[in-house]
This record gives structure tokens, sequence and C-alpha cells, in this order.
């Protein structure tokens, strides 16, 4: 049940053709884990916060560098040298004092990955890097629950969102490819876009409403201004989300 | 046959900023190989030494998926080729 106040605070979002207070309780219920509290991870917390999720968990092992502050709006000067999970979890509570916000300073392994998402709805990939987010795509098939995939790069993002057993997975995708972690160059609004993206498929999502991105991903060029949907199809002998070799009947 | 072949705007350092290309072509590899010689940046951005193409790349074609054995997909007159990195960052 909402309170006065959520149905107030909520108000203008409730009043959308299908939402409803409906929509509403099924975002309170709602347990999203959050992996990364970065470039990513920032605008879809604030945004998912201020949509009223239920509970956030976010997931973050890194401390807050002068060099993130261009784009991890979850974090200021004030928050230099602190874990980001921290910084997260304080400025999303001032946000929302009326949603749960569980934070973890683990790093994210193959040996601890599910644990940590533990009864989460969903998975929310905000990571800085193709092992870990193969991690969480694994863990989400898993799991029988949705993976919401953002990267960013410079002024280029891309979005796509899965639901195993139905749709093409990451690793559909990218079809196990391994490429070295490096320094890479990005300006906020991108991840800004890409993170709104993921939050209005995991709001669409957690309320039925809408078709969601999946076996197609979103490409966002920002030096065109352009929007582009390249069909991905679901691989049968993915290695994540495909059937098992001995199952397969051809 | 001739194939339009569109970059990444983040390419434009390898090609003057020309972002779309013509090509003559049959196959996906063909075509990589003649935006190659328009444009030898990108021939080594994309290629390696054995000319396929690098594993950090995907291409789609009419906005489907060329993989796997890009390469020697063929192509028709008229095509769209999308030439694709893969990113990682958040």
């Amino acid at each position: 049940m909402l309170t006065e106040k959520e149905k107030e605070k909520y108000d203008r979002q409730m009043m959308i053709y299908g939402f409803g207070e409906e929509g509403q309780e099924k975002l309170k219920k709602a347990k999203v884990f959050i992996a990364g509290a970065g470039g990513l991870g920032s605008p879809v917390s604030i945004y998912l916060a201020a949509a009223g999720i239920g509970t956030l968990r976010i997931a973050d092992h890194d401390k807050v560098e002068l060099s993130n502050l261009n784009r991890q709006i979850l974090h200021y000067e004030e928050n230099l040298g602190g874990r980001k999970i921290d910084s997260a979890a304080a400025k999303l509570h001032k946000l929302n004092p009326d949603i749960k916000i569980e934070t973890i300073a683990d790093t994210i392994t193959e040996a601890n990955a599910s644990r940590l998402v533990g009864d989460s709805d969903l998975i929310v990939d905000a990571m800085d890097n193709l092992p870990t987010r193969y991690i969480l795509n694994q863990t989400a098939i898993a799991k029988g629950i949705p993976f919401f995939h953002g990267a960013v790069y410079a002024f280029e993002g891309r979005a796509m969102t899965v639901i195993p057993g139905k749709t093409a997975c990451l690793n559909c995708l990218y079809h196990n490819v391994e490429v070295p972690k490096v320094k890479f160059p990005v300006i906020g609004v991108t991840p800004a876009v890409i993170g709104c993206i993921q939050a209005t498929e995991v709001i669409k999502y957690l309320t039925g409403l809408g078709e969601l991105l999946t076996n197609r991903i979103l490409n966002y060029d920002a030096l065109r201004m352009k929007f582009t949907e390249f069909i991905i199809k679901p691989d049968p002998d993915c290695e994540h989300c495909g059937k098992p070799p001995a199952r397969r009947t051809k | 046959m001739s194939v339009t072949i569109e970059i990444p705007s983040v390419f434009g350092r390898y090609s003057d900023n020309k972002l779309s290309f013509e090509v003559e072509a049959q196959t996906v590899g063909e075509a990589l190989h003649e935006l190659g010689k328009q444009s030898p940046g990108l021939k080594q951005l994309l290629l390696d030494k054995e000319g396929n193409l690098m594993h950090s790349y995907d291409v789609y074609i009419n906005e489907e998926s060329a993989y796997p054995e890009t390469m020697t997909k063929p192509v028709k007159d008229g095509d769209k080729l999308n030439i694709v990195m893969i990113i990682y960052g958040g």
C-alpha cells in the first residue's frame, strides 16, 4: 500500500495511462541490483530512486577520484577518496528517504555474483569492463531475471534488455569476445543518456508498460545525434543462454 | 555490387571525418578491403595483418549481424553496412 506521502510524491507518474497506483506499488515492491555506481550507475540509480523503486542494491568497489567527476554525478569533490557506495547512498537517501538503499563494496566475481545479487528482481549492468558484464549476464540467466545492459565510449553508447529464456543475451551480442580493459574517453552526457534508457527499461519492465528493448541493440551516436537499432537474434549455440550441447536437437 | 558503409563518428579521426563510404563488393570482406583502400587509417584500425576484421568490431548488414563468418557474408547492390565497435565503458 502506498502512503499518502507517496501518493502525492508520485502523483505525476501515476497519472500516466496504464501506470496508476498499481504500477507505483510494483515499483515499491521491487528490488533492483545495480552493478556499478559510476557513469552509468549514477543516472540509473538517481532516476530509479526518484521513481520510487522500493530497494536499490548497489555494488561498487571503487573510491571516488577527481577524474570521475565529469560524469559520475552521484559524487562530489567533498567525496574524493571515499567509497563510491557511501557517497551514492548518502545522495540517494537525500533524494528519496522513503526507499531502501543497500550497498555492497565487494568486487563482483564469478564466485560471489549470485550471492551479491541475492533475491533482486533484476540486474542493471552499469559496469566498466566486459568480463564482469559477462559474469552478470550469466548470473541473470541462471536466476532467470532480466538484465539491462548499457555501455559507453566517448560520444557513443548503446543499450539492450535481456529477458532470459526469451531473448538474445549479452553473449549472443558479443559472442565471447574479450577486449583488453583500457582507460576510455567519455563525456558525462553520454552515460546520462544511456543510463536514462536503462532506467526507463527497468521501469517499463516492472510496470509492464510498453515494448522492451529486446532482441535489438540501440546504438546512440551523439556526434551525429542519431539512434540506430541493430537486430540481435538469440544464438542457439550461445555459451551463456543456448541449449547445452547434449540437449540440442540438431 | 555497390554498398554503403557507415562508420561510427568516433572513427572520424581515422578517415578525415568522412563517415559514409560507397564501395563495390560482393562480400563483407571485399567491402572492408575496398574501404581500406579509400581510407588507410580505417584499414589499420579495422583489419589485422592477415586482412581479417579485428575481433573488437562487428559488422551489420541492413541492421542484421553479419556474425559468424563475417568476412565471407555476401552483400548485394544497395546494402548498407554498419561497422560497430565493441564498447564496455560505464
